[in-house]
């Protein structure tokens, strides 16, 4: 007979930053009704103080002044409240709190601004947060629709120009396909193992694999396509086609919300099903997870197409388009990594090392194309950067820092991501995804000097408009990036006590 | 608070000078002049009082500062700074050579000047960074960050193809230090800590050793990184672009100090990380060092651009360099350290030249002068002295590094004498560019009307190039003094190469 | 393991046979007068032919949509209702989110027009 839990049971105080933003996004959806559109720069505030406020109980969570809820399971044993969901947590509230800055002055001279944008934002960012916290799959499935349903509406956002509109569409009805897949990924693991908890189905893996029955291969199969699933979402290779006539398609200040935001709740997610999950799968003992092959051949596979296609774009939106698939690839290494028995721990905090980096660093460059682009939607050409160095130094300063973070060079945010990566690459033996890895991107050094090489030596028209919010969010992102990549400790000593939770 | 390093102070102080650029919205192209100037030469100052206080008799590294940068359970990363017989030269000539090529820039450069002395100061600092840094971490970091200010140098101020050779050179030296990282970071995996000292300890005590191939490997990968710097032959397509294009003080830094990182890197990582596969790979990197010199010189020969061949000739003295670094003995790798010097100060002072020539005419084809002695006798007087010490006159620098490099390639134990006479060629057709150049430029008949109004050179010229003769003298006539420094360090680094290698041929 | 799941596919034997059965039993034992109306495939009024593409309004679908939503809020409300003796206050609370939620959700339709068909 079913036990009825008690209301303390639930322990909701441990899953506050998250159930606050969503209680936060409710609540205001209901308030901006009642606001004038000529006057919702208070929406916007009132988002930003709910991000804010999340963002301050994430941080004291972090940082272990304050205790939240009573131990780190809560709504029975769905949710997880551990170091992962907090430094996750601090991601996408700060990729949220960029993106309504972002947004702002954007809506305000297209005629776009209505409440619903930050409304949505909010809940897509309480999605990103939740995927992770998931502790059980239904968790991982759910948070990844909180997530993605409120980006497609915002890529459509731009209603009724036909770019915006198709995005929306391809992004929605390719997502709806991959939330396929991922559902019945768990519903074969669901067969294989008889539970949807991680613990549970870590210690059902070992059994099935230690049995050697024919649940195996359900379980194989269900990794495969979890795997393309999430693999969608974090737009790697081959399930990356959508991605840039979504980015270029979309508004500027929604791509560069989702283009990290979308990273943070994938790679999340795919730590916890994997390093978490599935890291006993192993074929024959001693040997690392069966699925560590596959995500490094995929990780190789999206590094170089990322890289090597971005080289031939002319358009900077979808430049960065492919170079947001490149990156996919550099942190499915560190997720191969944690098929390595011993190293899903090291794994883990590379992935959330490199997420945070890449946060500021391409939300911020996204921002500086908001900057450039004009109320038509153009002007986001590479040659529209010609000579903005010398009108607009301290953006083209802050684009600079951008590129050569995400290059990978020292000093920038970007490096300190790279560093980990590979590193753990290289302690789970993965040297040839290493190799690979660097040598991309010496590549991807080529179309991001473009960009430099654009607004510092060539001579031209171009400008941009920095309004003080967008102002704001871009230089918060470009200091971010270097004191980052200067005190590389803030990051790492942030990820050193992550560790995942195995058995039940 | 424990007591800040004299290293630190000479380390910190250009990125100090950086702030009042970036920020104080008011000042005039004048005072940033002056500001950089003063800055650097502040540091120079600074880095002299180093020289006073280094120990000569200490081998291992001095002024030392350690703080933990990054720390992990399974391994640290440190902020770790000092200086040893090896480097401290390499910083000095670094802190000698900034102040020159600043001075050089007051007139040339005309628009963009803040963002200008921004880039030369960080440039300053990224170096010296480079020659301090005993931690991997730290060394990476700043070995990559040079890239940077070098790369809009070229890019914003360079001449007509600029963009190509900024690229080139960005890619081409990024591409080799990638792998290098990849070692780097397979090193601090195995030995859980990044710096150096440690790294060595762990090596001597036999806590942490590679198999062979493995070493091998490594060695590869650091090589790579290091030789495209060099540049060795055949990886040197980036530097004759990389020089053309780059404006005078550009070309002065990248002749002067950035090629020594390579060969810096081989003296500090290679050798002593990797000795056995030093060993085996010695004569393969001799023999490219030796291609090296002979073909620079016979493509220096060839060259009707006056900077080309200057580009050119460095590398056939860097070949020098190599070829004594691998001798893998004391007098080798002495000289080997003291010719990098020498060749900063020569060839930035061949740089500086060729420069002021352009200046003046706004070419840099040779058949465009000739006779310029009669036009500007002190300039040209002056230009005498760095060609003889670039082609290695007795008494003057140069002759004293090469010498002592073919004293040790001749008497080293892992390479044959051939490589030595091929050398030897090299230094008889330096001469013979050298003196084709000078004579073209220099000597003849005054025959062109557009030469016969050339201004002899103007205060800041004259004090760019003064410390730089003064300097050819000084290593020429007094060249027990500098070896002085590295001797104690050298030493113990050939006798840490020699046993290893006995005891690896006892295995 | 698999040999759990047997029940379900014995079901699915016996559910698609009796589909059939039924089927051809009808056949056999009913009357059969056929018309042409009766032979039709679709007997309710509409034109069983046409261009595949018609333009109907999109309100339509609108409604559909909210229409789906509160039936799925009466599913979910109609087994607590039966057992919300024994959920208790636990049940009640966790109710009252999912309510909340739906009030939310009710209020912005209403307040945004979604309700009004013109």
């Amino acid at each position: 007979m079913f036990e009825v839990p008690s209301l303390s049971d639930l322990n909701v105080g441990a899953t506050l930053p998250v159930t606050l933003l969503a209680l936060g996004a409710c609540v205001l959806l209901v308030v901006d009704l009642f606001i004038p559109r000529e006057r919702k720069s208070i929406t916007a505030w009132l988002t930003a103080i709910g991000i804010g406020v999340s963002l301050v109980f994430s941080l004291l969570s972090l940082s272990g002044a304050v205790e939240f809820g009573s131990g780190e399971l809560a709504f029975s044993d769905m949710y997880r409240a551990d170091r992962l969901t907090d430094t996750i947590n601090v991601a996408a509230l700060i990729t949220a709190l960029l993106g309504v800055m972002v947004a702002y002055d954007y809506l305000e001279r297209t005629r776009l601004q209505r409440g619903e944008y930050y409304i949505l934002l909010m809940f897509s960012a309480a999605g990103a947060m939740l995927m992770g916290a998931a502790n059980d799959l239904v968790i991982v499935f759910i948070a990844l629709e909180l997530l993605s349903i409120p980006l497609y509406i915002l890529s459509g956002f731009r209603r009724p120009q036909e770019a915006s509109e198709e995005s929306a569409m391809k992004y929605f009805l390719l997502g709806a396909f991959a939330s396929g897949f991922l559902i019945y990924g768990i519903a074969l693991i669901y067969g294989a193992t008889g539970t949807t908890n991680l613990p549970e189905v870590w210690d059902a893996v070992a059994g099935v694999v230690a049995e050697d029955s024919a649940a195996k291969f359900l379980v194989m199969i269900g990794a495969g396509l979890v795997l393309a699933g999430l693999g969608f979402k974090v737009a790697a290779v081959p399930f990356h086609m959508w991605t840039p006539d979504v980015y270029q398609g979309a508004p500027t200040p929604v791509v560069a919300y989702m283009s990290v935001a979308a990273k943070i709740g994938g790679f999340a997610a795919l730590v916890r099903v994997f390093g978490m999950g599935l890291s006993t799968f192993v074929l024959e003992s001693g040997a690392p997870a069966a699925w560590q092959d596959t995500i490094w051949l995929v990780a190789v596979l999206t590094m170089l197409l990322g890289n090597v296609v971005a080289i031939v774009q002319s358009d900077l939106k979808r430049l960065l388009a492919y170079s947001t698939i490149a990156h996919a690839g550099y942190i499915l290494i560190a997720v191969a990594a944690a098929g390595t028995a011993g190293l899903e721990d090291t794994a883990a905090q590379a992935v959330v090392i490199y997420l945070i980096a890449y946060a500021f660093t391409n939300a911020g460059a996204f921002a500086v194309i908001t900057a450039m682009e004009k109320d038509d939607a153009s002007n986001t050409s590479l040659d529209a950067l010609r000579g903005l160095a010398s009108r607009c130094p301290w953006l083209a300063a802050a684009m600079a820092v951008f590129m050569l973070s995400l290059t990978g060079i020292p000093l920038t945010a970007g490096f300190v991501g790279k560093w980990f990566v590979f590193k753990v690459a290289l302690q789970a033996d993965l040297v040839a995804a290493a190799v690979v890895g660097v040598l991309t991107s010496a590549v991807s050094a080529y179309y991001y000097l473009r960009v430099v090489w654009m607004m510092y030596f060539e001579e031209g028209e171009g400008d941009a408009a920095t309004p003080p919010a967008l102002a704001w969010a871009i230089g918060v992102a470009a200091v971010g990036t270097l004191v980052l990549g200067a005190l590389p400790y803030l990051l790492s000593d942030m990820a050193r006590e992550i560790t995942l939770a195995f058995g039940g | 608070m424990e007591d800040i390093s004299l290293v630190t102070v000479v380390f910190m102080l250009p990125l100090v000078g950086v702030l009042p650029l970036l920020f104080v919205r008011s000042l005039s192209e004048h005072t940033m002049k002056w500001l950089t100037l003063t800055v650097s030469l502040v540091t120079f100052g600074l880095s002299l009082l180093l020289l006073y206080n280094f120990d000569t008799r200490v081998a291992g590294l001095q002024m030392v500062q350690k703080w933990d940068w990054i720390s992990s359970d399974s391994f640290t990363i440190r902020y770790y700074v000092g200086v040893d017989g090896i480097s401290i030269w390499l910083v000095l000539l670094t802190t000698f050579i900034m102040p020159i090529s600043i001075l050089a820039s007051f007139e040339p450069i005309k628009d963009r000047v803040r963002l200008y002395y921004i880039f030369m100061l960080l440039m300053e600092w990224a170096m010296i960074g480079v020659f301090v840094a005993q931690d991997l971490f730290l060394f990476y970091v700043f070995w990559e960050v040079t890239l940077i200010p070098m790369y809009f140098l070229i890019g914003i101020w360079g001449s007509e193809d600029r963009i190509y050779a900024a690229i080139k050179f960005f890619l081409y030296t990024m591409a080799g230090s990638l792998l290098m990282l990849l070692a780097i970071l397979w090193l601090g995996n195995e030995a859980g800590t990044f710096s150096l000292p440690e790294i060595f300890a762990k090596l001597n005590s036999g806590e942490l050793s590679f198999s062979p191939s493995t070493e091998r490997w490594l060695f590869l990968a650091f090589a790579i990184a290091f030789a495209i710097k060099v540049p060795m032959w055949p990886l040197h397509s980036w530097l004759p672009d990389a020089h053309v294009q780059a404006p005078t003080a550009g070309s002065v830094i990248l002749a002067g100090v950035l090629l020594k990182m390579g060969t810096y890197g081989f003296v500090r990582f290679n050798l002593p990380l990797f000795p056995e596969a030093s060993e085996t790979f010695a004569p393969y990197i001799a023999l490219l060092a030796v291609i090296g010199i002979i073909y620079g010189a016979w493509v220096s020969y060839g060259q009707d651009n006056v900077k080309k061949l200057v580009a050119y000739s460095s590398i056939s003295h860097l070949g020098f360099v190599m070829l004594g670094i691998f001798a893998l003995n004391s007098s080798g790798i002495q000289g080997g350290i003291l010719q990098m010097v020498n060749h900063g100060i020569s060839t930035g002072g061949l740089f500086l030249m060729v420069g002021m020539l352009y200046e003046r005419r706004h070419t840099k084809m040779m058949n465009a002068f000739g006779g310029i002695w009669r036009a500007m006798p002190l300039f040209s007087g002056l230009s005498l002295v760095i060609v003889l010490s670039s082609m290695g006159l007795p008494g003057l620098n140069g002759f004293v590094g090469e010498f002592t490099i073919l004293l040790g390639s001749a008497g080293s134990q892992v390479l044959s004498l051939w490589f030595t006479v091929a050398a030897a060629v090299g230094i008889i057709l330096a001469a013979v560019y050298m003196l084709y150049m000078f004579n073209t430029v220099y000597m003849g008949e005054l025959d062109k009307e557009e030469n016969k109004r050339l201004p002899d050179l103007n205060w800041q010229e004259l004090w760019s190039l003064i410390p730089i003769v003064i300097m050819v003298f000084a290593i020429g006539l007094q060249a027990g003094f500098f070896f002085n420094y590295m001797d104690s360090s050298v030493r113990d680094l050939v006798q840490y190469l020699g046993d290893t290698i006995t005891a690896a041929a006892g295995r | 393991m698999l040999s759990e799941y047997a029940p379900i596919a014995a079901l699915l034997v016996i559910s698609v046979g009796m589909g059939i059965l039924i089927l051809f039993i009808s056949r056999i034992f009913g009357p059969f007068r056929p018309t042409a109306r009766k032979l039709a495939p679709y007997e309710s009024g509409m034109e069983p032919f046409g261009p595949a593409i018609r333009r109907i309004p999109v309100k339509f679908y609108r409604v559909a949509v909210l229409f789906i939503l509160f039936d799925i809020e009466v599913i979910f409300f109609l087994p607590w209702a039966v057992v919300f003796r024994d959920l208790g206050s636990y049940g009640l609370v966790t109710m009252g989110v999912f309510f909340f939620v739906l009030t939310v959700g009710f209020i912005y339709e209403w307040k945004v027009g979604g309700l009004e068909w013109e």
